[in-house]
């Protein structure tokens, strides 16, 4: 086993934030799922919605809760992992031991997306109220976790590549957050605004859909994680190209973040 | 040992090193010294393989420190300036990790971590969190893991910064016996009566360059290597005076004990020394059945440290 991983996670479990967060995590979720329950089956003088739909409900919320909540805890864990190294100035060495660039980076990306993915893990339970009342199969709930884990590796990567240039873990941990911030709304106000430029200028011709939009629109959503998520409920054979474009604009973010971050590893000048 | 050659090193424009040339030789204790800004941190940031030079060559044991990176790791144990520590480990914890990361696993991890242990006096305190230690014993706790891969050359940037009066003379003791087992040591110091103490000879390294003092003397030479003395036990077969009169005669060689089949010697100097004397008994026709190495006992010890003195 890689020496990294072993010290990030001894190191890490070790913190109070090692179970602070997944009890504050757990705890969120759980209320957020049962106002959305509470909500979903009360009888505002409607007829009373299906158990199925109840189901749907309930994971949709989960899904996308749960998202959110991992968009901001990933910052925590990643932005701070490299830089912390610098603070204590301990990171000479790590760079004058025999671990290279590449297995000092696998391992504080290991440590810091396997600390998230536990946090994924203990939601499962509160994922089991969804299917208790039907309406969700286990496609829905694979894809979505995959797609959950794609953008949280991403993520993690980016936070790293930030803890790698910055000399504090305040401005690392910063600067990640403005980056989910700008991948999560502000790409969607620009898509919300570059849509309605766009219906003004053709009114005259009729839009069926998704796929009727030029690039120029639709292009700063496939950066947004929640976009992401919302492709991944499609039946497998409409995966492409919504879902599997957003998986490959991830993953070569992902793959930039840790190639700039090696880089970044092997000058070394800053330390 | 280490061989520097003109090296040239610039951060935004500004030279840090201009042309320094540096040469060390094996089992120097040699000393660098320079004002503040002078290119000590960076130089041994060069040699440590942190920082890339610009131009010219830097050499630890033949290896290129450029492009022979992770050879050179293996050779070098390097202690930063303001070196740092992981507080919430223990200090077995925090010794175990570099040895993971110098590769040592199962009984060489045991004995490496154990060794440590011992050379830095904190074998009573391994379950203690490393947060506990003084400032002087955690500089002890780094100096300990920077040796733990047995590395042929030290580096070591101002390693007495902040440490008080006591644990400097110890510092001092630990690096005269580090030298004394053969090791090379490079070490940067404004604390120049140390420094004295202890190195063979002095650098002068300001604004990036080799400086000269009044005498035109970039390098100050303060007293000569002290050649490794180390002790040699040899069986044979047969009658032993042969070997005793081939001990007797070859030079750096001094015979302490001799017994029916059986030879203590100390040898002074490099390893050509002892495998001249092998080689010696050989070629005379004597059946060496054991040459070891053994570890200095107390009495030979003794007999090292006033030999010289005896009226």
């Amino acid at each position: 086993m890689n020496p990294m991983i072993r010290k990030e996670l001894r190191q890490r479990m070790r913190e109070r934030r090692g179970w602070l967060l997944p009890s504050l995590y757990l705890f969120v979720l759980g209320a957020v799922v049962t106002f959305a329950y509470y909500i979903a089956t009360t009888n505002n003088g409607r007829s009373p919605i299906q158990g199925s739909s109840v189901g749907v409900i309930l994971f949709l919320t989960l899904a996308y809760t749960q998202l959110a909540l991992l968009l901001l805890l990933a910052p925590i864990f990643s932005a701070g992992s490299i830089t912390i190294e610098k603070e204590q100035r301990t990171l000479a060495g790590l760079l004058t031991s025999l671990l290279s660039s590449t297995q000092i980076w696998w391992g504080k990306f290991a440590s810091s997306l396997m600390f998230v993915l536990l946090l994924l893990v203990t939601s499962l339970p509160v994922l089991s109220m969804a299917f208790a009342f039907g309406g969700v199969g286990p496609w829905e709930v694979f894809s979505a976790t995959l797609t959950t884990v794609i953008i949280l590796a991403s993520m993690s990567a980016i936070g790293l590549y930030f803890s790698s240039a910055f000399q504090r873990s305040v401005h690392a941990t910063a600067v990640s957050y403005a980056t989910v911030v700008a991948i999560s709304v502000v790409t969607a106000i620009v898509f919300f605004v570059r849509i309605a430029m766009y219906e003004s200028a053709h009114r005259a011709t009729a839009t069926h859909g998704w796929s009727d939009l030029p690039l120029s629109v639709t292009a700063p959503m496939y950066v947004n994680p929640f976009f992401f998520l919302t492709t991944s409920f499609a039946p497998p054979r409409q995966l492409y190209p919504a879902w599997t474009t957003c998986a490959c604009v991830f993953i070569a973010l992902g793959g930039l973040a840790a190639g700039l971050t090696l880089r970044n590893l092997r000058r070394r000048g800053d330390l | 040992m280490i061989d520097v050659e003109q090296i040239r090193k610039s951060f935004n424009g500004t030279r840090a090193l201009d042309d320094f040339t540096l040469h060390v030789g094996a089992g120097e204790l040699f000393g660098l010294v320079g004002p503040n800004g002078a290119g000590k941190t960076t130089l041994m940031k060069v040699l440590s393989t942190l920082l890339p030079i610009d131009s010219g060559t830097a050499q630890i044991g033949g290896l290129n420190v450029a492009k022979q990176a992770r050879e050179v790791k293996r050779l070098i144990g390097y202690l930063p300036d303001q070196p740092g520590v992981y507080q919430d480990m223990s200090v077995r914890e925090f010794l175990e990790f570099f040895a993971d990361a110098f590769q040592l696993t199962g009984a060489r991890q045991r004995a490496a971590v154990g060794r440590a242990l011992e050379r830095s006096g904190l074998a009573g305190r391994s379950r203690d969190s490393v947060e506990q230690l003084s400032f002087g014993m955690k500089q002890r706790l780094v100096l300990a893991k920077t040796l733990l891969h047995d590395p042929k050359v030290l580096l070591l940037d101002e390693p007495a910064t902040g440490l008080d009066p006591i644990a400097r003379i110890e510092l001092r003791e630990q690096l005269k016996q580090l030298q004394a087992e053969g090791i090379t040591i490079l070490i940067s110091s404004h604390i120049l009566s140390d420094l004295e103490d202890i190195c063979t000879q002095i650098a002068l390294i300001g604004a990036g360059h080799n400086a000269e003092d009044d005498e035109g003397h970039s390098v100050i030479q303060l007293r000569a290597p002290q050649a490794p003395v180390r002790i040699y036990e040899i069986e044979l077969l047969g009658d032993n005076a042969i070997a005793v009169n081939i001990v007797k005669s070859v030079a750096g060689t001094r015979l302490l004990e001799y017994g029916a089949g059986r030879l203590v010697v100390e040898i002074t100097g490099a390893d050509e020394q002892v495998a001249a004397l092998l080689r010696s008994l050989v070629v005379a026709g004597v059946n060496v059945f054991r040459f070891d190495r053994r570890a200095l006992g107390l009495e030979e010890r003794y007999q090292l440290v006033f030999r010289e003195k005896r009226p």
